[in-house]
């Protein structure tokens, strides 16, 4: 290993450091405001190696990871989630809870376990980066220990990981029975083996649990549900972002679209995603189902970049996962802004008026929301701008035509959140009287819209900055 | 041949240890049997009944905690093969390694989980914390 690989592996050693020292600072003083500022400035920390890392890449670190432009776009995008997430979870569990310090170890390391998804160059990495995030992500879900919906949520996710997990780990083994490697590539090799393929839909098992899609995705609601809002949020963005650029990077590599028959599995399964998380967003009469209903359908949206021509579904994929990020990190966050000491804020009731209460949380959910639905002004619309022309060069008409239809539903249950902020409050007391909400989380927030609304105004220096780094090729 | 000699030899030393050290124990300790101890050894737990209940959290935490020597050990056996021909590799790789988990296990011992009765934050005695004894 020389200096050059220690520079461009920068991003995840400085994140596993933060781990490591808020543990030892834990060990030596349990403070909440210590361990969240340690952890939010080794996040930062980490964020500003990767822009040091420009020179250096792209580079393999022994067989197992390869650090490109693309790995670390990704990498840029997780780790600004997670410090986002780190933030808003300090005013979160201030609220909550008597332990809040071993959150900062927890998170850190999930974040690590993402970046080393993102920058895999081998199904090894890939498996033990996605052991290391569902592990940390087992005890974040369940860390408040009050209700009985944390453990619930805890243990179905802990579960069905588990089981997805043994499908990813069995298709690996068939890949490697096959080839006699775990690498990524040669590309064309996997589609000549019954053996490899196999593996591949193994493969896909894992990959689509994670990402949520249809078959795979009933623990969705549940887990978000009961899961604290700021992981929700984690588990939405940072841990489906990390996974989808995996599987980008992996198809590609592999080439695995040129089998028509996994052109139609994929075709398939967006459509079914964003079909059914729109039509059971519906009738969800609880935000964070509702969120969690709509993850699904974005995700679907998401594959369409992937099925498209890598030219422009590429930088499609970057810059729709880049909105994503921002509007749904955005509605958790306000979502834990409400929330009271003994329940978070869920019910579409306690958000009815919150415009008159609340004006900023009501604003900045407000944005948010339009983001999701995709409407102009907002960064959405610029994502989903882009999906559609990658997936209208590469004419998938199918996909298109349920993005639509998706999009169509969506408008509705969105509204249907807006028109209760904007009711007049009822006469009673509120469902929900609110703390005040802490500066950190109000600072949180403000960004989130501030970048949510820059994107969708003047997106020229994020598309600039794709451009330069998540299309290129490896 | 020789190989298969190095296995024999292994088999009888270990059957001849276990033989041997009962024997000898028989040979020295006092005899006081007693229904306690005629009953099978499972780490306190009822061995007869029926086998949904629900046993000690706090094995759970041992069991965790066992994993950071677990750990060191499966490092441990490699890194000695190759100690002699990176010396000073070698070492620093092991400091760091075992700090880390040393950084775990002090984490664990300041807030009592090495103790099988926790202390409450406040520092006295866990009270609701039944111990086997207290059980009986």
């Amino acid at each position: 290993m020389t200096a050059l690989d220690l520079q461009a592996l920068l991003p995840l050693v400085l994140t596993t450091a933060t781990a490591i020292a808020v543990m030892i600072a834990v060990t030596i003083t349990r403070r909440h405001g210590l361990a969240a500022w340690l952890c939010a400035a080794g996040l930062a920390a980490a964020i500003a190696s990767i822009a040091s890392a420009r020179e250096c890449a792209p580079r393999h670190i022994s067989d197992l990871l390869v650090i490109d432009s693309f790995a670390r776009f990704y990498s840029g995008l997780i780790l600004a989630g997670s410090l986002v997430v780190a933030v808003l979870s300090y005013g979160y569990l201030k609220l909550r809870t008597d332990r809040h310090e071993e959150y900062y170890i927890l998170l850190p390391l999930a974040a690590v376990g993402s970046l080393v998804i993102v920058c895999s160059a081998n199904l090894l990495a890939f498996l033990l980066g996605l052991e290391l995030l569902s592990i940390c992500l087992f005890a974040l879900i369940a860390y408040r220990r009050t209700g009985r919906g944390d453990l619930e949520a805890a243990v179905k996710y802990l579960i069905l990981a588990g089981a997805s997990s043994a499908f990813a780990v069995f298709g690996a083994a068939l890949i490697y029975a096959d080839r006699g490697s775990l690498a990524f590539g040669p590309p064309g090799l996997a589609l000549s083996s019954p053996v490899a393929l196999a593996g591949i839909a193994a493969l896909l098992v894992g990959v689509g649990f994670k990402l949520a899609l249809v078959p795979f995705h009933f623990w969705t609601p549940d887990v978000y549900q009961g899961a604290p809002a700021p992981i929700a949020g984690f588990i939405a963005t940072v841990s489906k972002g990390a996974v989808f650029a995996l599987a980008l990077r992996y198809l590609s590599t592999e080439n695995l679209l040129a089998d028509g028959r996994i052109i139609w599995l994929l075709t398939a399964i967006a459509a079914a995603s964003m079909l059914a998380g729109n039509l059971l967003a519906l009738r969800q009469d609880n935000v964070k189902r509702m969120l969690a209903y709509s993850s699904i359908a974005h995700v679907g949206y998401l594959l369409i970049a992937l099925l498209a021509s890598a030219s422009l579904g590429r930088p499609a994929a970057a810059i729709y996962l880049t909105a994503y990020f921002l509007a749904s990190l955005g509605a958790f966050g306000v979502v834990g802004a409400l929330s009271q000491p003994t329940r978070d804020a869920d019910a579409l009731a306690d958000y009815r008026g919150l415009a008159w209460r609340r004006p900023f949380l009501a604003f900045t959910l407000t944005a948010m929301l339009l983001s999701l639905a995709g409407l102009p002004l907002t960064a959405g619309f610029v994502g989903k701008l882009s999906l559609v022309f990658s997936g209208v060069s590469s004419a998938l008409w199918l996909l298109l035509s349920a993005l639509v239809l998706g999009s169509v539903i969506s408008i509705f249950y969105y509204l249907r959140l807006l028109a209760a902020l904007f009711a007049t409050p009822p006469a009673s007391e509120p469902a929900i009287s609110s703390p005040n909400t802490p500066w950190p989380t109000t600072a949180a927030l403000l960004f989130l819209t501030v970048a949510l609304l820059a994107i969708g105004l003047w997106p020229a220096p994020l598309l600039d900055l794709i451009q330069k780094m998540a299309v290129a090729a490896w | 041949m020789t190989d298969v000699l190095g296995i024999v030899m292994f088999v009888v030393g270990g059957v001849l240890f276990v033989l041997v050290s009962l024997t000898v124990g028989r040979l020295f300790r006092p005899r006081r049997p007693g229904q306690l101890k005629g009953e099978i050894y499972e780490c306190g737990e009822p061995t007869v009944g029926k086998g949904q209940v629900q046993f000690d959290l706090r094995f759970y935490v041992v069991a965790m905690l066992f994993v950071i020597f677990d750990v060191e050990i499966a490092l441990l056996y490699p890194w000695a093969q190759v100690f002699r021909q990176f010396p000073k590799a070698a070492f620093w790789d092991l400091a760091f390694f075992v700090g880390l988990l040393l950084v775990g296990y002090a984490f664990a011992w300041r807030y009592g989980y090495l103790d099988w009765t926790r202390p409450r934050a406040g520092g006295q005695a866990d009270d609701d914390a039944q111990t086997p004894e207290q059980e009986r």
